[in-house]
């Protein structure tokens, strides 16, 4: 429950014969997670580990070209199918194949831009003549003329303005004759003498010129003509080009598809197959398996041959440098809370897995702050429908549907501890106390309630640490036994000049806190007395000093702090009473119960407490739980437990 | 109100200054600027905030390029970290400033186009944009043409910019108009949003977007000056009309011939040596630039002082995170040359010692 999934090591001996059938079968099961044992190959050969490293490059090349031939057609990718349709595919077998296709669609695609340009060409002609249609010249005369400059074209509409600032020390004339979205027909006239000032500014302002192909030649009216049919003819020919890619579409659609799968788990299987060890006629597979799935991972195996020799090392949690991939196992509501660690940190092996921590703690803190029975209900409400998605706006928060509903059932549970509803204190007796009436009192017990949160930290970073036998850190480390104990006999002291009778007399508490933090001061000596590293101090006995008394003041400030922090979940829960009761004096001011206003004012007031209130609690919550409580145990650097899959995880 | 002002920004600038307490300090810049050699050059960086993105590759695969690679991933994910949190108002804004790297993504394809490069050699020159880019860059350099790598981003927001310059492509052979005209669209559309925001923000974003069209504008009026020798009709289409302290009539000048010592100390009357530095334009333009460039830098430190609830915190942070990681890129290429610190410090940007 408070750790991860117990894995253990398998190494397979298998002979080379079976090899696809073993690495199909692997990636079948999806149990077993891989590591690279391609060192023990040879460096050449057919069965290299390079040679398979080769092989998935050329599938992974395959794929792309798949890929970019199915965008080109408009073929979406479509569900994987079943396992057993994912074979292994020949290299050789699929290469032509894809190629051919690839090619015939490239050619098709190439042929429909090219109609697709020549008709935006011809549209673009026809629009850059047609403000001069009335114009009965030849066409030839306004482009070459003798005594003028003249320049007919197109200019993106943001450089115009620009254009004409750069000529303001040249006379010239420039007209926009149409708009063509974002760009514009313009005509440019000048003196001749002055064509290389218009014709540089003309350029760099990106007006391109109307540059007619020679067939369409005579008078603007005729040219206009010309191109009509020209543009008729082009739309026809695109037409035709777009039918012959529909056609392509329908045919190929089922066997690329089939074809994309078959590659792209070809391409799995060899990746693995490239990390595999080659002996001389056999294989080396290594990896982890979770130890309640070895005995199915064995029966598959023993399935496909009987020759495959199968050795399992069932791994201690004691073992730091071991590096073992972590399956986080945790079903349920404490599955819920899952994603909440891994975006802090992937737990190790070794240390304690916080999710069921976390799944108990934090709803409780939420529950504290936001003790309201309407308000926790609402919440509810919103985070089931989020995890059900039955509305479609809120399915892409599906994941936090879970934890949502949990915080709101605890607030609800608070709710009727604190006996508020929708902010109202009058409607139900309190179970427990009410905060406003006892703002002392749920203060002093936040911080308690932070003291036991916080002890339970110390306590479980001492449990890490001698799991892994670290000595140092469970003895010295301010998280540790000597961090732990000044912490305690600090909060004595504090105790004990505030409560008469304390058992424990402040001489004792204090001595235990001077030497403790003696111990914490001097932790980094000590550590490495205790691990046998030398040098014991990094650079001269002054500077460690310096440095080691800092690290001393920052511990006891962080441990002030961290204490205090939790003075917020008190105080949240006064402030929801307060912000409630400001809500109910803003509506009374707007009107009488009976009026609309006052309503309007209490349904605005109460959405705003849910919205807002509800996430800055969240917020502090998951502070208090990252900030202040992980920081104390969980380390985190973790591997993800990835199991050899048949298609990569994103499309299973 | 949800739109502006304390409630909008509450959650965002406490998280902004959070990340903006990771940037590299002093004494990191002075120790990185020490290391010996380029593995211990990475092993202090490893203990920064870009730590965990070396991390994501094995030691033995960090080559300069690849780990400037990976300590670009921080920009990115910076970038699309604030664009998700910060006020509707404000996205598009951030949106359009993250684009620039796009555009500089799309550049390296086109170069990569016309000098035949393989796809390999290209990849790790791109900025990891992540999810938000539009440039099927791969295809793009396996178009075969560069009519057909424009072809590929006809449902973009840059294919109208390069179908229309294509035109010069085609009658000039030099990616020169395709580039300047990509950058002209970026900086008017960048300007344009921002123009598009409230009050109090647009008067905030105009210091920080506003000194980098300053900067971009001047040097680019002095280079097709000093540089390319254009007319000043092309200066002035290929300048934007618009800035902060720089205006048109000064890039007007520019174009026109006046003395650009005199427009530049004038118009930023805390930089020396401008004289001296135009008299060697080859040396000189790209440390007028640094110099220029640190100012914009001292603009997006200012925006963290005062009223905090605005856009210019946002934009200064990431444009100041994106110069870090220049800086790291220029340590690493000089330790992965074994420069001494001397030869390279001044290329330095926040991280040059009196910055």
């Amino acid at each position: 429950m408070f750790y991860s999934q117990a894995m253990t090591e398998v190494e397979m001996v298998i002979p080379a014969k079976h090899l696809m059938a073993v690495t199909d079968e692997l990636a079948g099961l999806d149990v077993f997670h891989q590591i690279d044992t391609s060192y023990m190959s040879s460096e050449a050969g057919p069965d290299s580990a390079r040679s398979w490293q080769q092989r998935a490059v050329t599938y992974a090349s395959l794929e792309r070209q798949l890929l970019s031939t199915m965008q080109t057609l408009g073929v979406e990718q479509g569900s994987p199918p079943l396992a057993d349709e994912l074979t292994m595919i020949e290299i050789e077998v699929v290469q032509s194949l894809i190629e051919r296709i690839g090619q015939e669609v490239q050619t098709a695609s190439e042929q429909e831009v090219t109609r697709q340009n020549r008709l935006e060409q011809l549209e673009s002609y026809l629009c850059q003549l047609e403000p001069l249609a009335d114009l009965d010249l030849d066409f030839g005369m306004l482009r070459h003329p003798h005594h003028i400059f003249s320049m007919l074209g197109m200019i993106p509409a943001t450089n115009l303005e620009r254009l004409q600032t750069s000529l303001a020390r040249t006379p010239f004339v420039l007209l926009t004759l149409s708009e063509e979205g974002t760009k514009r027909v313009v005509w440019l006239t000048g003196a001749k003498r002055d064509a290389d000032i218009l014709e540089r500014a003309a350029r760099s302002a990106y007006l391109n010129p109307l540059d007619l192909p020679v067939i369409h030649h005579g008078t603007v009216p005729e040219i206009i003509e010309s191109l009509h049919t020209a543009i008729e003819r082009a739309r026809q020919h695109l037409a035709e080009q777009e039918t012959e890619i529909k056609v392509m579409h329908e045919n190929y659609q089922p066997q690329l598809r089939q074809i994309l799968w078959r590659v792209r788990s070809s391409r799995m299987i060899t990746e693995a197959i490239a990390h595999f060890g080659k002996l001389h006629h056999t294989y080396l597979i290594v990896g982890w398996v979770p130890a309640a799935r070895v005995a199915e991972l064995r029966e598959g195996l023993k399935g496909v041959a009987e020759e495959i020799l199968i050795d399992t090392h069932p791994t201690q949690r004691n073992n730091p440098q071991r590096n073992v991939p972590v399956a986080l196992g945790n079903t349920g509501i404490a599955g819920t809370f899952q994603p909440l660690v891994t975006t802090y940190a992937q737990p190790r092996y070794e240390e304690i897995d916080p999710t069921m921590l976390i799944a108990l703690t934090f709803p409780l803190l939420y529950g504290v702050m936001f003790g309201d029975v309407g308000h926790g209900l609402i919440l509810a409400l919103l985070g089931w429908l989020m995890s059900s998605g039955k509305i479609r706006a809120l399915r892409s928060m599906a994941s936090l549907g879970g934890i949502i509903v949990a915080c709101g059932l605890m607030a609800t549970v608070f709710g009727f501890l604190y006996g508020s509803v929708f902010g109202s204190e009058n409607l139900l007796p309190a179970l427990w106390l009410r905060p406003m009436e006892n703002i002392t009192q749920i203060l002093l017990i936040a911080i308690g309630f932070g003291i036991v949160l916080l002890s339970t930290g110390f306590l479980l970073n001492i449990w890490n640490a001698w799991i892994v036998r670290d000595w140092g850190r469970l003895f010295f480390d301010h998280n540790g036994v000597a961090g732990f104990i000044l912490f305690l006999s600090l909060i004595g002291v504090g105790a004990g000049a505030l409560v008469s009778g304390f058992p424990i007399p402040p001489t004792v508490l204090i001595a235990l806190a001077v030497g403790a933090g003696a111990v914490v001061m001097f932790s980094e000596a000590l550590k490495n007395l205790v691990e046998k590293h030398h040098p014991l101090i990094e650079g001269g006995p002054g500077t460690y000093i310096i440095q080691a008394f800092f690290e001393l003041f920052e511990t006891l400030i962080s441990l002030f702090s961290n204490s205090l922090s939790y003075v917020r979940i008190g105080a949240f829960a006064v402030a929801h009473g307060g912000l409630s009761a400001v809500i109910f004096i803003l509506a009374d001011m707007v009107g009488s119960p009976h009026s609309v206003g006052y309503w309007i004012v209490i349904l605005l007031g109460q959405l705003f407490i849910v919205g807002f209130e509800g996430l800055i609690v969240g917020i502090q919550t998951m502070r208090l739980e990252y900030y202040e409580f992980f920081s104390k145990f969980f380390s985190g650097g973790g591997t993800r437990y990835e199991p050899l899959t048949l298609l990569p995880p994103a499309d299973k | 109100m949800l739109n502006s002002g304390v409630s909008a920004y509450a959650a965002i600038q406490a998280r902004v200054r959070a990340m903006y307490s990771t940037l590299l300090t002093s004494p990191t810049w002075a120790e990185l600027c020490e290391a010996d050699d380029f593995s211990i050059l990475i092993e202090l960086i490893r203990q920064t905030a870009y730590g965990p993105y070396l991390s994501r590759v094995q030691n033995n695969l960090l080559t300069p390029r690849r780990s400037i690679f990976q300590i670009e991933q921080r920009v990115a994910d910076d970038y699309l970290t604030i664009i998700r949190l910060a006020p509707s108002s404000t996205r598009p804004l951030l949106t359009q400033l993250y684009r620039h790297f796009e555009i500089d993504n799309l550049k390296a394809v086109l170069r990569g186009i016309v000098t035949e490069a393989a796809w390999e050699r290209v990849l790790y020159l791109l900025f990891p944009l992540g999810p938000m880019t539009v440039l099927p860059a791969r295809r793009m350099m396996e178009a075969g043409s560069m009519e057909a790598a424009v072809e590929l981003l006809r449902s973009t927001v840059y294919y109208d910019t390069l179908s229309h310059s294509m035109e010069r492509y085609t009658a000039e052979q030099s990616l020169f108009p395709m580039e300047v005209a990509l950058d002209l669209t970026y900086w008017r559309t960048l300007w344009r949003d921002m123009n598009q925001l409230p009050g109090e923000d647009r008067s905030r974003a105009l210091r920080v977007v506003g000194s980098l069209v300053d900067m971009n504008n001047i040097m680019w009026a002095i280079r097709y000056r000093v540089y390319h020798h254009l007319s000043e009709e092309e200066i002035i289409n290929y300048t934007l009309p618009f800035g902060y302290r720089v205006q048109d009539e000064n890039i007007r000048s520019i174009a026109a011939g006046a003395d650009i010592t005199q427009i530049v100390t004038r118009l930023y009357p805390q930089l020396t040596g401008v004289d001296a530095l135009l008299q060697q334009p080859q040396q000189g333009l790209p440390e007028l630039e640094l110099q220029l460039q640190r100012q914009v830098a001292e603009q997006c430190r200012t925006a963290f002082a005062g009223y905090p609830f605005h856009v210019g915190i946002l934009l200064g942070y990431l444009i100041l995170t994106e110069w870090e990681t220049h800086d790291l890129t220029v340590l690493i290429e000089a330790k992965a040359a074994q420069m001494p610190v001397d030869q390279f410090e001044s290329h330095l940007l926040v991280g040059y010692p009196s910055a």
